[in-house]
């Protein structure tokens, strides 16, 4: 499925060609479904224990469906890692709701060190997944330092709290381009170049998006209250109020897909790697269809429709996705001294995180 | 019997073409890249439907297989075995089981080893810190619904002595402390941790012409305190939303909320009845009758039409009354 495309840039040599490699994914609805009742029940029965299997098996399905340039990936996470790592964040969470009880400095204390102890996690745990991810047969990594993750992930969202939220793309910005900037694939380093105003413009889009939304929620609202005081029953006015609390319901599902297939293709068409670099062409509106019609099944189907939903998304987004690959793929070489600090890291999964592929 | 495959060396991303083989126990490929390898030391990734399968050497180096075909004759002919777990999720007929097995276990969990849990936690709760929880509650409250009472000590005093007089006719009537405050949400009584009961003056005024109804309020009220109810549904309440996150929050945060909201309060209608039939039983002993209580909910219902059942907090008052009036 690839197509061959002379590249827009002039370059030096006459051959000098870019393929376009599509992302494909081959998971499927009923396969997921499988695998997850069948985790979800092994959870259930060994008491949560197995959930750090379940995790690294879902996760290398995820993997090893999507194919990149007829190549897959693969995912080398530990569960035993991944569990120590659960442990310690089910320890501090009951802590946590032990100590929000009770009036006093003691949880207060405790939410500035999770607080402060956040931007060091988060970075760890990016460590981890990278470094346990695999594609060719070379490992990713992440490089980083404690003190650029504290800038990232503490100073600037700090900032733009200070700011009334207007520094908030600016802060987004950094956070990706601290995750992109600053992973790596073997010896080489991916390179991002989204600047702050592009974030800026994606934030000023999904603003007039909310707000075009909420005004007309506001004048359903406003018609069926119009409508129902003029019949004035109580019953009916609950039946009204019921149908404004469904529409917020599928609104508020909505808006995120939307904005994340939005700053999926800011991000991936600024991201590159080496001379080749990456391409998304995620269609809000159709996206928005999806997370629409997927909320409708696993309604209508009392969840079970859960992980065929999931995959659909999944596909369509991966599949959004390309990688122009100028020259040639074969060149890339695994980092020897690589993953030696992350591996060992319990606590560094105690953060799912996602990186939007 | 040879396969074409793609190796990796791990070294660097590049692609060699080979044919693998297997003879006498052990791999070997040969074309763009030639090795050997025993079987017993080569792991080979779970079967699926579309993907590809890995076969992984001990140093990290290996093969892609795209001929499914081929690959599942080779590892019949090599006596390879899927794992149980990776065999379960390949059957449709083992994931419905698991499924059954699964709502079961759920369903037992959550009408027995819950309520058992949440009981357990609330009678074991140390006094410190039901004491404690008490204290929180009755600060929140105060802070942002409730004032200072504008009852005249007198007339407190009356409620007070009237209502301990009834709640000692109970053999095991819990301890308990009645405060009075003045409302900003109208009539309500509550039952905090740690014994307090919370009557605001808009209910007394309410209720001012009939004494008997008011104190089949604080009887419902005592029930509460009785079963101790407020500590078993914060238990319950964050257990029910740990394991929904635990189950969904895979897929959906706002569909991972949904069953905690249904199941809490589906928990404290439960609760209500409870508390009815524990005031019903006190009404009775002192001689003023279930219909008390049925009366005062009459009242206090007023002209209010209660909403579809399911999803109030306090079964519709027309089903406890009905209930109520059963009991005589």
């Amino acid at each position: 499925m690839s197509a061959i495309t002379p590249a827009t840039a002039p370059s030096f040599s006459t051959e000098h060609l870019v393929m376009v490699e599509p992302v494909s994914f081959t998971g499927t609805g009923g396969e997921y479904f499988r695998i997850w009742i069948t985790n979800t029940f092994l959870s259930i029965i060994t008491l949560g224990i197995y959930s750090a299997w379940a995790k690294v098996r879902r996760t290398r399905y995820f993997y090893g469906n999507t194919r990149l340039a007829g190549a897959s990936f693969d995912y080398h996470g530990e569960p035993k890692a991944i569990l120590k790592g659960r442990a310690v964040a089910v320890v501090l969470l009951v802590a946590y709701q032990l100590l929000s009880g009770m009036p006093g400095t003691a949880a207060g204390v405790l939410a500035l060190l999770l607080v402060a102890a956040l931007p060091w996690l988060i970075w760890k745990s990016l460590q981890f997944r990278l470094y346990n991810s695999s594609y060719r047969g070379i490992r990713f990594g992440f490089g980083g330092s404690a003190r650029v993750a504290y800038i990232a992930y503490l100073l600037w969202p700090v900032l733009s709290s200070l700011t009334a939220f207007l520094l908030a793309p600016m802060a987004h910005q950094r956070i990706k381009r601290f995750q992109h900037g600053e992973s790596r694939y073997g010896t080489s380093r991916f390179h991002f170049d989204a600047g702050v105003g592009r974030f800026y413009l994606l934030y000023l889009k999904a603003f007039l998006v909310l707000v075009a939304g909420s005004i007309a929620l506001g004048l359903l609202l406003g018609s069926l209250l119009a409508a129902y005081s003029r019949r004035g029953a109580p019953p009916e006015a609950y039946r009204g109020a019921l149908v404004f609390v469904v529409a917020l319901y599928v609104w508020a599902t909505l808006i995120y897909p939307v904005f994340s297939a939005m700053l999926q293709n800011l991000v991936w068409n600024h991201t590159g790697i080496g001379p080749h670099r990456f391409e998304s062409r995620a269609r809000a509106g159709r996206v928005a269809f999806i997370a629409l019609t997927n909320l409708l099944a696993i309604l209508c189907t009392l969840g079970l429709y859960l992980p065929f939903a999931k995959m659909r998304m999944m596909k369509y987004r991966l599949e959004s996705v390309a990688l122009l690959v100028d020259g040639s793929l074969d060149d890339f070489v695994a980092d020897a001294q690589a993953g030696a600090g992350a591996t060992g890291e319990g606590v560094a999964d105690l953060l799912d995180f996602d990186l939007s592929l | 019997m040879s396969i074409q495959a793609s190796y990796f060396d791990g070294k660097t991303s590049r692609r060699h073409q080979v044919m693998l083989e297997v003879l006498d126990g052990v791999a070997s490929i040969s074309g763009d890249a030639s090795r050997r390898c025993p079987l017993p030391q080569l792991r080979v990734s779970e079967a699926n439907q579309r993907g590809v399968r890995l076969v992984t050497f001990p140093d990290g180096a290996y093969l892609e297989v795209e001929d499914q075909e081929g690959f599942a004759r080779m590892l019949a002919a090599t006596g390879h075995t899927d794992t149980l777990v990776s065999r379960l999720q390949q059957s449709w007929r083992a994931t419905l089981l698991a499924a059954l097995a699964m709502a079961a276990a759920v369903f037992l969990l959550w009408r027995l080893g819950l309520p058992l849990a949440a009981d357990l936690v609330a009678s074991n709760l140390p006094p410190a810190v039901e004491r404690r929880l008490g204290d929180a509650t009755l600060q929140a409250l105060d802070a942002r619904l409730l004032a200072p009472s504008q009852l005249q000590p007198e007339q407190q005093q009356r409620i007070r002595t009237r209502f301990s007089t009834l709640a000692d006719s109970a053999e095991d009537a819990p301890r308990f402390e009645l405060l009075f405050r003045k409302s900003r949400v109208g009539p309500n009584a509550l039952a905090l941790p740690a014994g307090r009961i919370v009557l605001t003056d808009e209910l007394v005024t309410l209720l001012a012409d009939d004494e008997n109804a008011l104190m089949a309020v604080l009887a419902h009220e005592l029930g509460h305190l009785h079963h101790r109810h407020l500590v078993q549904r914060l238990v319950h309440g964050a257990a029910v939303g740990a394991a929904g996150m635990a189950l969904f929050g895979d897929a959906s945060g706002l569909v991972a909320t949904l069953p905690a909201l249904m199941l809490d309060l589906h928990y404290s209608r439960e609760a209500e009845r409870e508390a009815d039939l524990y005031a019903a039983t006190l009404l009775k002993n002192a001689g003023l009758g279930p219909d008390t209580l049925a009366t005062a909910l009459e009242r206090l219902g007023g002209d209010k039409e209660d909403g579809p059942a399911y999803l109030s907090t306090h079964p519709a008052t027309t089903e406890r009354i009905a209930h109520l009036r059963e009991l005589r």
